[in-house]
């Protein structure tokens, strides 16, 4: 980085330098209220937008992209900007600093508490499709679950906690990524083989060349390779 | 000896000295070995991290091929030091700042084995206690004096060197029908699930409902003179109560005390007042403590000799309240404004405190949960006024920045309610009872 680096600096630039990005989705009535409310107010953006440099002279917004629309509908020449540098990571996070974007949580490592926080935002969202989820039974389920192993998030259709493929398991994936472990062939705790399916356990049992377990109740089958 | 060189430590420290100060003179100089731990041997570790933000200092006893300040790991006390010039007498405001602090720092994820808590500024000190989730004060906040200080820090020593097992715990309203008794009876019942081991005492003997619930005879006695005579031992009035769960094909089992018939008998409180004392449940149920992990009270609702007896004997108390009816939420206020603080003041060892209230078995709509809130915050406006902080008590996790004010909730189930019937706790009969009481054992108590 050269020292003639604008990086970190409070710059107050002219519009039609700025690339608006990927703009906002904030209602009409929002920008055009709020820009009224700025002009009266004397038409400094005290909050800044987030940009970043792509050539001499041009930027782009990476964050606070509310800024930038409701100064263009006040019709601002300039605005204060942030010029921040130009990676993803800076993006990303710059994006969920200015609630823009929704933080992911590891589901494969998150703690119960974690995991309960974001179900219940989930819930109280508007419109989120997941009202009439009962917070403390999918808590409870997707924690006991062996959600280390998960590659994907539709494992949690089949704990029967009321949320199904579709809108709900969509509304979950905004919140929670996973990052599997490799499901070991060999499991022996009762309390993990507990929560596989009898399906699963099957095939574990395959694995391991044990015999005459294809006729076994759930129960015996996690009895079976407990052992 | 160390008593003589803590006086002279703190003989020695100037009126407002800084924390510096009050670390290197007091606490490096006398405090830690007074309390048995040798910083030589590596046992003491300074700037620990908690996990939640790093605590003054960490420390354990070595084992073989483990010295702490190596290996970092499990530590046993944490200690957050302040200097003299922040106040630590019991109601500043920057007490309650320490005491939030070293609560975190003890819940911090590198902390699981912690089990003691230090907040001291050589003027004042007091000792917490941690039992997994929950952390509750083990000394009252103690003044420091040239005098004392040989007493205080070895009673300090004496808790932390001699850690009880039971986290005593009385679910208690003064309203009636918020829901004590299911809430104990599946307490129990999910924390035996969960593997730990659980003794339940019903002391209410004028309704029976936990003992009659499980389904077991009344004591015929056992109780009674457990209570009223000093040769006879608590432990004969246990009486077990097991269940086979089907779904996971195994057996649990819990002890119980059950309500005793003779109490019924003798309904005038004036004789029974002469032959029960404040502490004779707390102190049938001290020899009990090193065999369970917890000790469930079933309280009446009332504040007569019974509710004082469990509420005396609690380490916390535990208030179902219902979020529409304003009674169970106003009873809940006066209980933590007079009755625990009466009891705290009775045992002179920081206990009973009041754990955040919980809604318990009702539906509930945001509306509805939008008035229970409008009708607390005016329960703490008039709490304020009489010197009582209870906004961590409603809501727990509202803080400066956060203005959080969520309310734990165990929604209503028509199985909850209908599982007395069948005299089996409803958690061991449905899954999603299960559910609900898993998530309540796991807020409150287990980390």
């Amino acid at each position: 980085m050269s020292t003639f680096t604008d990086i970190g600096n409070l710059m107050y630039l002219y519009l039609d330098e700025i690339d608006p990005g990927e703009g906002t989705d904030a209602a009409e009535f929002l920008v055009k209220a709020t820009a009224q409310q700025l002009k009266d107010a004397g038409g400094r953006n005290w909050v800044p937008t987030i940009v970043k440099e792509t050539s001499k002279d041009r930027y782009e917004v990476v964050g606070n992209a509310f800024i930038y629309a409701v100064a263009e509908a006040a019709g601002l020449e300039r605005v204060w900007c942030i010029v921040a540098d130009d990676s993803e990571a800076t993006a990303a996070i710059t994006k969920t600093l200015s609630r823009e974007a929704i933080p992911q949580i590891n589901l494969s490592k998150a703690s119960r508490d974690d995991i309960q926080a974001a179900l219940q935002y989930l819930i109280e969202q508007p419109g989120s499709g997941l009202t009439g989820i009962k917070l403390p039974v999918a808590t409870n389920r997707i924690d006991e679950a062996p959600r280390q192993y998960w590659k994907t998030l539709d494992p949690i259709t089949n704990l029967k906690c009321g949320i199904t493929k579709g809108k709900k398991l969509n509304a979950l994936k905004q919140v929670f990524y996973v990052t599997p472990q490799p499901m070991p062939d060999v499991i022996k705790d009762p309390t993990v083989l507990q929560t596989l399916t009898a399906q699963e356990l099957k095939k574990m049992a395959k694995k391991r060349e044990l015999s005459g377990y294809n006729k076994l109740k759930k129960s015996d089958l996690v009895e079976l390779l407990s052992q | 000896m160390p008593s003589a060189s803590l006086q002279v430590a703190l003989h020695d420290l100037p009126d407002g000295a800084l924390e510096a100060v009050v670390d290197l003179n007091f606490v490096q100089r006398s405090l830690l070995e007074a309390l048995g731990f040798d910083t030589g041997k590596g046992e003491v570790c300074p700037q620990y991290d908690t996990g939640s933000g790093d605590v003054d200092y960490a420390v354990r006893k070595n084992s073989p091929n483990d010295i702490f300040l190596r290996t970092q790991s499990n530590p046993y006390l944490l200690i957050e030091l302040k200097g003299r010039d922040v106040s630590l007498s019991e109601g500043s405001a920057s007490y309650r700042r320490a005491v939030r602090q070293i609560k975190r720092y003890l819940l911090g994820s590198h902390c699981k084995t912690a089990q003691w808590g230090i907040i001291t500024n050589s003027v004042h000190i007091q000792l917490f206690r941690k039992h997994r989730k929950v952390v509750h004060p083990a000394t009252p906040c103690l003044a420091i004096t040239v005098e004392n200080i040989g007493q205080v820090i070895a009673l300090v020593r004496d808790k932390i060197e001699q850690p009880v097992r039971a986290l005593t715990l009385s679910v208690y309203n003064n309203k009636g029908g918020v829901g004590k008794t299911t809430t104990t009876v599946n307490l129990a019942a999910v924390l035996t699930l969960l593997g730990q081991e659980v003794l339940v005492v019903d002391c209410d003997p004028n309704q029976q409902d936990l003992t009659s619930s499980l389904g077991l005879p009344l004591s015929e006695g056992a109780v009674f003179q457990a209570l009223t005579d000093r040769n006879v031992n608590l432990r004969t009035a246990i009486k077990p109560f097991s269940i086979t769960y089907k779904a996971l094909g195994k057996e649990f089992k819990f002890d119980v005390i059950p309500a005793d018939k003779k109490f019924i008998d003798s309904v005038d409180e004036v004789q029974l007042r002469q032959q029960l004392k404040p502490d004779s449940l707390q102190r049938n149920l001290e020899s009990l403590k090193s065999e369970y992990d917890y000790i469930l009270i079933d309280a009446p609702p009332n504040w007569r000799i019974f509710s004082q007896l469990a509420v005396y004997a609690a380490d916390v108390v535990l208030m179902p309240t219902k979020h529409n009816n304003l009674f169970s939420l106003e009873n809940a206020a006066l209980a933590m404004k007079e009755f625990i603080p009466e009891a705290q003041r009775a045992r002179e060892d920081g206990r009973p405190v009041a754990l955040p209230v919980f809604f318990n078995g009702e539906r509930t709509t945001p509306s509805q949960i939008e008035a229970a809130q409008l009708a607390i915050t005016n329960i703490l406006k008039q709490a304020k006024k009489d010197g009582f902080d209870l906004m961590p008590h409603f809501f727990p996790r509202y803080t400066t920045t956060q203005k959080d004010l969520h309310i734990f909730e165990v929604p209503s189930y028509a199985n909850i309610a209908s599982a007395a019937f069948s005299r089996i706790p409803a958690t061991y009969r449905d899954k999603t009872a299960r559910d609900y009481y898993v998530a309540l054992a796991k807020e409150y108590f287990l980390q």
